[in-house]
């Protein structure tokens, strides 16, 4: 038993007198001040950026809750016209994507970017200036993608967007939709880059990776899921918008494309999403159920284990929403198995907190029985799941009101109730004031006979045949009195969550404060007193649920007697630890407030909107701003020189202030970066090789591009490229700095030789990209490869203008680590492209 | 990993491992249906699935190989959990997030291994591509 003999007793520093507390509390404020009047905006400290976040996703719900509503009521009677056929595709495809895209997946970034830091013990996540970024992404795409139906433009076509439809349609809907959408999945990536990093690398030392918060644990299995799942919808957005705007004919039959391959790119990204959703709320459930029942929770190592194998299996699901398409039974038949084994890990889930429940005696409270509530439903959702997973009774529910009806299940079951429980539960976190127990206890039976009363009914409506998305139906074929209930049980529905939002938003002036620890939990996040700081100091932490193991810890953390309990020199910061065991490495700098997040956001976001509607002068000018502003922001916010080699952080530990390479923070999200945009390029190369499978003959033929000579040339010179950035990086390790510029000018000379090379290929050849997915599919892969050399090149010379800056060193080279960890990328994005655009034609 | 805490039973399972069977679970699945996909697209409908069935099969003896020896790799550290009969990894020290991780790792492994199996019906039960 000499492991349980390690345990490190709680290190704790001798407290230090009132008025040096004071002192330390002063300057950690003035540190961590927040931004006010015209400046408030440019605030970037995750406390308010999460609040701004979560304002606008619940903004989102309600919008896309209304939506629904118009639908319910055109629905309630047979041959209703309150609205029109065009209008109600509108209203069913916004309803979809508001959901997903503007509530489901923001709120959960916005919840982890607000609580997430304090759950683990940090000051704040690593790239404050990313998440207010991804912010700033999220509210300019999603005003844009919502505000198009107020003038009777949005997107029409059905939430998944299936060609030929909506490559076929008119009018800029589709196009508000690919270019809006494409947009707020930047905010994504962007918050899972952040949210990654928070976890692995800003745990508060001690905290072991077997004592990370569950929360934690979610968090980074659904970033990393985000990593696999939104880039292969960039891809296909990407291709789908270039059928639109240049009639590339990826998904047109008669042209060699295939409509079922977008069908395959958007479930591989859309039924991770589903988990995605569903993943993060179940944590917040992971939080709460413990704390209720004043009890750990019963199952640690099996709900870390059954979220990672869900977020595995999450991805060998996406063909059974494709069952009906005529694929060969055998594909079916593994993508069904696939669908029965996901119960596995799902069920322990759910099993690990019902024995939770079991152990200890449950507090009744308003966050329990939103969860009690979100288990019961999610149950039935899940259980309708298996159903819908087996192909035969699929045959028979497909796009009927089933499957409407099993999704609302598991999504509300899974996603809103839970959220809600953690609404309430972290209310108090946030305002220092409690919910009203009665409004909630009124709100939850309300939103919970509504949902049952609309939903439960819409199962039986499923059965008797009706389909999705039919604007209305005739009287007799005996649906009539079942919408009608759900009509009147959404309406019940959205009575109970206005209620709920009328009781979050209400002035409570004169309300008591709550205690500072109001539900008794054992997690360090209630430590946190409201101010912009955080933490008044960062815990040495030793148990999964501190406040309940060790009596003195809530004092001392108050008492600032752990680490970093004062800011001597006026920066914001907060600590790098290892990734199992939390050892301290690094104090990390934190940027300040800025406004060049915004900027460079509404430079991105022009240039999606103004191309929708091809205004190609303020598209140029917004790429401009969106360049110069990131450039700007990259140069004077990352990677700069502390003033000093290494810090005192307290408890005798000294760390250093800088760090470059595999250990350091801007390596790892580049890392992360890089994992999800090859993600995105696998994807296209899928797609040559779909149609390879398709296709009578390939190449077509007559068609002889691009030939291997120049992806041969194109192949060698960029790997030249690559590895002059390689040596660039070595020589300036050993202190040769005009080895390096020499080196780098090199490689990019190169890098411009090499692209030019590529797009020869294709060039020279004639491929006419308009002809047929063959040509379309190779300029696909060599236009993406070539704007990524781009951003390559970009790089080169930048590494090159630090170093003449002075900004660059022997000591300090992070930018030329991360610079060349981008080209390990390009590496094999040119290796790939180069043998399949080049060599596979030779072997085919 | 250089940062972190030297253990008493050496190298130790890193989130690496722990993902290992998980992954291969997946290599196994995409091997499987692109196989059979690519199979089934070339010779017709009408084809007898006696090539894509063999595929299968080797692909599975190979992933569950590959489990096995993940499996093989933590049972050191695993050992001592069932020894000391404590399965709640909830100590303050790296042995314990060691053996933690190790036991994540083998369940991971068992439901790597029911997954496989589970895909591997359909290519038992079935005998054309229809």
């Amino acid at each position: 038993m000499s492991d349980t003999q390690n345990t490190t007793d709680p290190m704790v520093a001798p407290l230090a007198d009132e008025a040096s507390r004071k002192a330390q509390e002063q300057r950690l404020a003035e540190a961590w001040t927040s931004p006010e009047g015209w400046w408030y905006f440019s605030d970037v400290n995750n406390s308010r950026v999460g609040i701004w976040y979560i304002v606008s996703a619940f903004a989102f719900l309600l919008f896309g809750g209304a939506l629904a509503l118009i639908m319910r009521l055109q629905l309630a009677m047979p041959d209703n016209d309150l609205v029109s056929a065009d209008l109600y595709n509108q209203l069913f495809t916004l309803h979809g994507t508001v959901m997903m895209f503007l509530f489901a997946v923001p709120i959960f970034e916005a919840v982890a970017i607000l609580i997430m830091p304090s759950m683990v013990g940090a000051r704040d996540l690593p790239f404050p200036r990313l998440s207010a970024f991804g912010f700033w992404c999220f509210i300019i795409g999603g005003i844009f993608v919502c505000g198009s139906i107020f003038f009777n433009v949005a997107p029409s076509g059905g939430w998944f967007m299936y060609p030929p439809l909506s490559t076929e349609q008119m009018g800029v809907g589709a196009d508000i939709w690919l270019l809006g959408l494409s947009f707020i999945e930047v905010a994504s990536v962007a918050a899972a880059i952040e949210l990654i990093v928070g976890v692995l690398k800003c745990r508060a030392p001690g905290m072991h990776i077997n004592l990370t918060p569950l929360y934690g644990w979610y968090v980074l299995i659904v970033g990393v899921m985000i990593l696999f799942a939104f880039p292969p919808l960039i891809a296909g957005d990407f291709l789908f918008e270039l059928e639109r705007l240049l009639d590339w004919p990826f998904f047109d039959a008669s042209r060699g494309g295939d409509p079922l391959l977008w069908q395959h790119i958007f479930w591989i990204f859309g039924h991770p999403e589903v988990y995605i959703v569903f993943l993060p709320s179940i944590a917040l459930l992971a939080m709460i159920v413990p704390t209720f029942v004043g009890h750990p929770i019963a199952g640690y190592s099996w709900i870390v284990l059954s979220a990672i194998g869900t977020g595995f299996l999450s991805f060998g699901l996406w063909v059974h929403h494709m069952f009906t398409t005529g694929l060969p039974s055998l594909s079916l038949g593994f993508f069904s198995a696939a669908s029965e084994a996901v119960v596995i890990p799902t069920g322990i889930q759910i099993f690990v907190f019902i024995a939770t429940l079991m152990q200890g005696r449950v507090i009744r409270t308003v966050p329990m029985l939103f969860a009690l509530g979100a288990i019961a439903t999610f149950i039935i959702g899940g259980l309708s799941g298996v159903m819908v997973a087996i192909v035969p009774f699929d045959f028979q529910a497909h796009d009927s009101y089933f499957v409407v009806a099993h999704l609302h299940y598991v999504l509300i079951g899974g996603v809103i109730f839970p959220l809600l429980a953690g609404v309430t539960y972290f209310y108090p976190f946030v305002t220092g004031k409690l919910l009203s127990r009665a409004l909630g206890i009124w709100s939850f039976w309300l939103m919970f006979a509504g949902f049952n009363i609309a939903f439960m009914p819409m199962h039986l409506t499923g059965l008797m045949g009706m389909p999705r998305r039919v604007f209305t139906y005739p009287s007799n074929l005996g649906w009539n009195s079942l919408n009608l209930v759900s009509t009147i049980g959404a309406f019940i529905l959205a009575a109970g969550l206005l209620l709920f939002i009328f009781d979050t938003l209400r002035p409570r002036r004169n309300q008591p404060e709550a205690p500072a620890n109001p539900w008794r939990a054992g997690t360090v996040e209630w430590l946190n007193d409201r101010q912009n700081w955080g933490l008044r100091t960062i815990p040495h932490i030793s148990s999964r649920y501190p406040l309940w193991e060790d009596a003195d810890f809530a004092q001392n953390v108050r008492d600032g007697r752990y680490y970093l309990p004062d800011a001597e020199e006026g920066r914001r910061e907060t600590i790098v630890t290892s990734v199992l065991d939390a050892q301290p490495i690094q104090c990390l700098r934190l940027p300040l407030p800025s406004y060049v997040t915004t900027v460079a956001a509404a430079g991105l976001g022009g240039v999606f909107i103004f191309s929708t509607f091809h205004w190609w002068w303020p598209t140029a000018i917004s790429g401009v701003v969106a360049f110069v502003a990131i450039i700007y922001w990259v140069w004077t916010g990352t990677a700069t020189l502390p003033e000093k080699e290494r810090k005192d952080i307290g408890l005798g530990t000294t760390v250093p202030l800088y760090r470059s390479g595999p250990t350091a923070v801007g390596w790892w999200a580049m890392f992360i970066t890089m994992t999800g945009d090859l993600t995105a390029f696998l994807t296209l190369v899928f797609a040559y090789f779909f149609y390879w499978t398709v296709a009578e003959q390939f190449p077509p033929p007559g068609m002889t591009g691009p030939g291997w000579l120049w992806p041969l040339i194109a192949g060698l010179v960029l790997i030249g490229s690559w590895g002059l950035t390689l040596g660039a990086r070595i020589v300036n390790g050993r202190g040769s700095v005009w080895g390096m510029r020499a080196l780098l000018a090199l490689s990019a000379v190169s890098t411009l030789a090499g692209t030019a090379a590529l797009l020869a290929g294709p060039w020279t050849t004639g491929l006419d990209p308009t002809q047929n997915s063959y040509p379309a599919i190779v300029w696909a892969l060599v236009v993406w490869t070539a704007v990524h050399l781009a951003a390559g090149f970009v790089m080169q010379v930048y590494c090159i203008a630090r170093s003449f800056a002075g900004l660059l060193t022997r000591r300090f080279d992070a930018d030329i680590w991360n610079v060349t960890l981008y080209w390990h990328a390009m590496a094999f994005t040119v290796l790939v492209t180069c043998l399949v655009i080049g060599g596979f034609p030779v072997v085919a | 990993m250089s940062n972190e805490v030297e253990r008493e039973t050496g190298s130790g399972t890193s989130l690496w491992k722990v993902i290992a069977s998980p992954t291969i679970w997946a290599v196994h699945l995409l091997v499987c249906y692109i196989a059979g996909a690519i199979y089934c697209e070339k010779t017709g409908r009408e084809a007898g699935l006696a090539p894509a069935q063999w595929i299968v099969g080797i692909t599975t003896l190979v992933a569950l190989a590959g489990i096995g020896l993940v499996v093989r790799s933590i049972w050191t550290e695993y050992r001592r959990s069932v020894s000391n009969d404590d399965f709640d990894f909830e100590v303050n020290s790296a042995e314990e997030r060691h053996r933690f991780l190790s036991h994540v790792t083998l369940m991971l492994s068992i439901l790597a291994v029911a997954a496989i199996l589970y895909a591997t019906i359909p290519a038992i039960v079935l005998e054309t591509c229809r």
